[in-house]
């Protein structure tokens, strides 16, 4: 296409010329592609093929014994991202759609904070902020004058209300981009005939936007499965989330096959997700 | 009427106020605090003794610092370098397998990425590359390209492609073309993407604990250590020193902001 030379082609030619492949171009992306194949594709590869060797050859060896050992991780896992993710949902949904409606430049650069603020130093904040003698229960106890309050971080509660804290505003930033290119005149339509504000995000702004909620909802989804940091500094001990057992399985066991069974369940669980993630933004990108 | 909603809108303002502000100032108030115990609700004590430690002669923070920087000063040399072109052909040519090759250079974020740190430490330590410098850069590389890819490409796509042709119309070469016209009106999308890269590598984490260990300490790492070890001070002194920059790039890169693009950071 770049190669075009509209005096010299019909508008035929252009048409074919477009049409064909450059295989030359190939060159100007390779370098990328070769780092991505090296780094990223050979591990995921091997991680797969790792997952299926173990001390008796091939096979699911790993995987009984990954599920023998942590299926309760395995749970818990699943049920933190999904409560963190209702409630991501709930959060975002609420200020996207008060934002929609009410000019709040104050909110709208509030609650953008926390994307700003990588998923480390988030542990590592809500670890001084909901420690039992944390900074959150400092405050409390001067205004309530109640001594001794129960911490929230260590537990399921720190490491929820940790992710939700990160997630909610890339939510929110997403959902209030598709909520504002929904035109005024529909929804002014619907109020004229008596729809709520809370009916017309519900029936209206959310079903029109709902392929930017999936994306959304999936990238949360995603980087909260993923995530080792934050549980690593404000999770309980025991049970824990699945990438802290994947740390723990190479650091203290030297154990790969397992550790790399748990990646791909890891996988497993995201592949529809992330299947949907990739069709939709090629799709977006109009490619 | 006016009254009610000013009392709603309070009450959002200082819930949310709370809610999001409080982790953070938390954290900044421990940074100042050179004594601090239980059940104050503010220091007993404030002052600049962590910090001046942190920049002190025998501090591992300035030589953290120093690891961090080159890090990710490489990494994004490196990702514009291979990105640049990538990204044009992307935006311009009409490359085979075009849709594949986006989606391939989107899977690191679509999927969790800590299986693929776990075994690239395997692999690098096969190598002799594993606990080097050279290790966590390869590593900071290949999560950038998501970001340096896609935001070059994007970029490429909106500069009038019709200004080249042109120029090449009236003799100029392909090459120059580009570099005269396409690549100067591209800056300020590359600029972007480089910070983007950037602030990536500053702030990641999961990559440098499994490839840098124990040899490469980068601020991230530096800071873990210290949290887990009940270092307050010191762990927020460093979150503190990494949060600075973000919150200053992305106040300038407003322009820029896709969600999609700042949402990986420091995973």
């Amino acid at each position: 296409m770049a190669g075009a030379h509209p005096q010299a082609q019909t508008e035929d030619q252009l048409v074919v010329r477009q049409d064909r492949p450059n295989y030359a171009a190939l060159l100007l992306v390779l370098p990328a592609l070769a780092l991505l194949a090296v780094l990223y594709l050979y591990p995921l590869v091997s991680s797969i093929w790792m997952s299926l060797v173990s001390g008796e050859g091939l096979g699911l060896a790993n995987y009984r014994k990954a599920f023998s050992l942590y299926w309760v991780d395995m749970v818990y896992t699943v049920a933190i991202a999904i409560l963190s993710q209702v409630l991501v949902f709930v959060t975002s949904v609420s200020i996207a759609g008060y934002l929609r409606f009410e000019k709040w430049p104050l909110l709208n650069l509030l609650y953008r904070l926390p994307l700003f603020i990588p998923f480390l130093i988030v542990g590592h904040s809500m670890r001084v902020f909901l420690a039992p003698h944390g900074v959150m229960n400092m405050m409390i106890s001067r205004v309530t004058g109640i001594r001794e309050l129960p911490g929230l971080a260590f537990g399921w509660e720190g490491l929820v209300i940790s992710y939700v804290w990160k997630q909610f505003p890339l939510a929110t930033l997403l959902m209030l981009g598709a909520f504002e290119s929904i035109s005024d005149s529909m929804i002014e339509a619907a109020q004229n005939l008596g729809c709520s504000r809370t009916r017309a995000i519900l029936s209206i702004l959310l079903p029109i936007s709902s392929p930017t909620v999936m994306v959304a909802m999936v990238l949360t989804f995603v980087s909260t499965i993923g995530c080792l940091s934050i549980p690593l500094l404000v999770g309980a001990a025991k049970p824990v989330m699945l990438p802290v057992d994947m740390s723990f399985r190479v650091t203290y066991f030297n154990d790969w096959g397992v550790a790399n069974a748990l990646g791909v369940i890891s996988y497993l669980i995201v592949v529809a997700l992330a299947y949907y993630y990739l069709t939709h933004m090629t799709r977006e990108e109009g490619v | 009427m006016w009254r009610r909603g000013m009392i709603t809108r309070l009450i959002v303002l200082v819930v949310v106020g709370f809610v999001v502000i409080g982790p953070l100032v938390g954290t900044v108030i421990w940074s100042f605090a050179v004594k601090w115990y239980w059940p104050n609700p503010l220091p007993q004590e404030l002052g600049l003794k962590y910090w001046a430690n942190a920049f002190g002669k025998r501090s591992q923070v300035l030589g953290a610092l120093g690891v961090s920087m080159a890090i990710a000063l490489i990494v994004v040399a490196a990702a514009l370098l291979v990105s640049i072109p990538a990204g044009y052909a992307l935006a311009r040519l009409n490359v085979p397998w075009k849709k594949a090759m986006l989606v391939l250079f989107l899977m690191p974020q679509a999927f969790p990425q800590l299986p693929v740190f776990i075994t690239m430490s395997s692999i690098f330590y096969r190598l002799n590359i594993a606990g080097t410098v050279v290790g966590v850069t390869l590593a900071h590389l290949v999560v950038s390209l998501v970001y340096s890819v896609w935001i070059t490409t994007a970029t490429f796509k909106s500069v009038p492609a019709i200004l080249e042709d042109a120029a090449v119309n009236l003799g100029c070469t392909r090459l120059k073309a580009f570099f005269t016209i396409t690549l100067p009106l591209a800056i300020p999308g590359l600029i972007a993407s480089a910070i983007f890269v950037f602030l990536n590598s500053l702030d990641e984490f999961t990559g440098t604990f499994f490839i840098g260990s124990p040899y490469v300490r980068t601020l991230p790492v530096l800071m873990y250590t210290a949290s887990m070890g009940y270092n307050m001070q010191a762990a927020s002194v460093i979150a503190v020193m990494l949060t600075i920059p973000s919150l200053v790039f992305m106040a300038v890169l407003e322009k820029f902001l896709k969600a999609e693009y700042i949402h990986g950071l420091g995973v």
